[in-house]
């Protein structure tokens, strides 16, 4: 069957070429990015974008990260981050848990309530949203904030565990059943252990998704204290907009993150999301 | 007596476990799926008191022209712009799976160059590509002085004609991964199991292809599609963080997305016209364009299995 797979030398040089093409319209912006996140000045970047910098600058990328409070944009996007990857991950294995093994009347009903959130992306229910927010006095904070996107990112981490908890075998559970183990333990022994590819996966979406959210946060905070990266860019974008090389190195600052906790696991990650995707 | 106790501490015990997620995405998330129906029947700039106008957003929507001439122009847009990506996704990615499944050398290598792009955020992603297709950027020095194909550099997000097209490459640029990822997982699962039998009966490449791998990749493709379609008619990102909530220039690049949050929240110039009970009544009226869609191609997609 791999003769359908193998190419000639011919072949082989053309499909080198067009993927080489992809490469380069793939990594073109990145790296034209860092390249001229290093040049020394403004117009190096002007007159010659192709060219190496004349002297590599790395003070770009602490004049970028003290000129412009990005330290606290910085942060606040870990903190909002790192938050809704601990409340999803916890909150949806265990509605999840719930849901697929210890099911009871109501328990379709919450389900479909689930499915409906991944239905319906909770963008287009902004106005209500803002109510809400609004009069349980969680505007301009952080909490509001991590809630919000902690809630909008559950009906999808509900949706692939539940996948996931399917395909586990019921017998462990049922002999620690056997032997007295409440719902608690049977979660936190049996079932967790199991899960934590799936579990792996949705932290990193989580993780991902809200670090990268612009959305929401630019609806629910207003003090710039509280802005996450996203958010900081536009105003770093209008403190900086002349200084190019500036503005390249604050870009990278804020791609850091998301490259390295995909790297981490982007072999799971890429596993999971066809998963998923693919067996429902 | 042992056992009810067990009975009762379980059924706590599973409360516990529910309640929080339950809540979290009840008030969160659930609610306001359900508050979106009761709004979009009232007058309310955000603040103040609320006024029950019954159906008058929607008749308002479609029939006075300030808002129904906007609706026309944002939805026809933002279906310009999602078959550019969606053509984008479904032809480049195929075409580019295909090739990766091939024996193609350093196949492993050009993998991972491909799925750099998916982590980026939106934001990132706009700032750098604005800056590299900018008419004193990267791509038109390219353009004029190393190529000469244009006497004078190209300004892609100052025209009209070019804004909306140049955003959706943007969008494609982005998320052309993730096409690539489930469609190659598609070719790669059918591979083993159909391929050889292809074989058998003598079929050629370009016959085993079109006979065997296409046809399974129409899953691959619905899920896309939903999956871009959902994005693309309800978020605007791109559009709101370059071109600002009036889709400049001249709302060339307005789509649903932005037209929804000016009518929220107000647009550049014109915080009068700022009404919730408007932009739930878009809202409802995107999600009722693009559901029977989006449920059409997912059943379709689940009657296969």
């Amino acid at each position: 069957m791999d003769k359908l797979f193998r190419l000639k030398p011919l072949e082989q040089a053309v499909v080198q070429l067009i993927l080489i093409v992809w490469s380069a319209i793939v990594l073109f912006p990145i790296g034209i990015a860092v390249l001229n996140s290093l040049k020394p000045n403004l117009g190096e970047v002007y007159k010659a974008p192709f060219a190496l910098p004349s002297t590599w600058s790395f003070g770009n990328y602490s004049q970028a990260w003290f000129g412009a409070h990005f330290s606290t944009y910085f942060l606040n996007s870990a903190i909002i981050s790192l938050s809704c990857v601990v409340i999803v991950t916890v909150c949806a294995s265990t509605s999840a848990f719930v849901i697929v093994r210890m099911p009871f009347r109501g328990s379709g009903f919450i389900f479909g309530c689930f499915m409906l959130g991944v239905v319906i992306p909770i963008r287009l229910a902004m106005a209500p949203l803002f109510v809400i927010v609004k009069s349980l006095n969680l505007l301009d904070s952080l909490l509001g904030v991590i809630l919000v996107q902690s809630a909008s990112m559950m009906p999808v981490a509900v949706f692939i565990l539940t996948a996931f908890l399917r395909a586990v075998p019921a017998e462990l559970e049922d002999a620690a059943k056997m032997d007295g183990a409440l719902p608690f333990e049977i979660y936190w022994r049996v079932v967790l252990p199991l899960v934590r590819p799936a579990l792996a996966t949705v932290a990193l979406l989580t993780f991902v998704q809200s670090w990268n959210e612009y959305f929401l946060p630019l609806i629910f905070l207003r003090s710039e204290q509280n802005f996450p990266i996203t958010l900081g860019m536009t105003q770093f974008r209008l403190q900086f907009d002349v200084q190019w090389h500036l503005m390249f190195a604050g870009i990278l600052i804020m791609l850091i993150p998301t490259i390295v906790a995909f790297l981490l696991a982007s072999r799971q990650f890429i596993e999971g999301l066809t998963q998923g995707g693919l067996k429902e | 007596m042992a056992k009810t106790s067990y009975k009762t501490k379980a059924k706590w015990q599973r409360v516990a476990l529910l309640t929080p997620g339950a809540l979290l995405y009840g008030i969160f998330n659930f609610l306001p799926l359900l508050g979106l129906l009761a709004l979009c029947l009232v007058d309310w700039p955000g603040i103040g008191p609320m006024k029950f106008v019954g159906l008058d957003n929607f008749l308002q929507l479609f029939g006075n022209p300030f808002y129904r001439d906007q609706l026309i122009k944002a939805f026809g847009q933002n279906l310009i712009f999602f078959a550019i990506i969606i053509g984008a996704m479904l032809v480049f990615g195929t075409f580019l799976a295909l090739l990766l499944s091939f024996r193609t050398w350093g196949r492993n290598f050009y993998r991972s160059i491909f799925f750099l792009p998916y982590p980026l955020a939106g934001a990132a992603v706009a700032f750098l590509l604005e800056l590299i297709v900018r008419t004193k950027g990267p791509l038109n020095v390219l353009i004029v002085q190393g190529l000469h194909l244009s006497g004078k550099p190209i300004g892609f997000l100052g025209d009209p004609l070019l804004a909306l097209p140049t955003l959706a490459a943007f969008y494609s640029w982005h998320r052309m991964s993730f096409a690539i990822i489930l469609i190659l997982s598609a070719i790669v699962a059918v591979r083993v199991h159909l391929i050889e039998a292809a074989m058998l009966d003598g079929a050629n490449r370009r016959q085993t292809l079109r006979a065997v791998v296409f046809p399974v990749l129409a899953p691959a493709f619905i899920l896309i599609v939903v999956i871009v379609m959902v994005d693309v008619f309800n978020n605007a990102d791109y559009t709101l963080l370059l071109m600002g909530p009036e889709g400049a220039p001249a709302r060339a690049t307005d789509i649903m997305g932005t037209f929804l949050f000016r009518s929220a929240f107000g647009g550049a110039a014109t915080s009068v016209n700022v009404n919730f009970g408007m932009s739930a009544a878009i809202g409802l009226v995107t999600a009722v364009a693009i559901l029977p869609a989006a449920i059409f191609l997912a059943l379709r997609n689940l009657r296969k299995d």
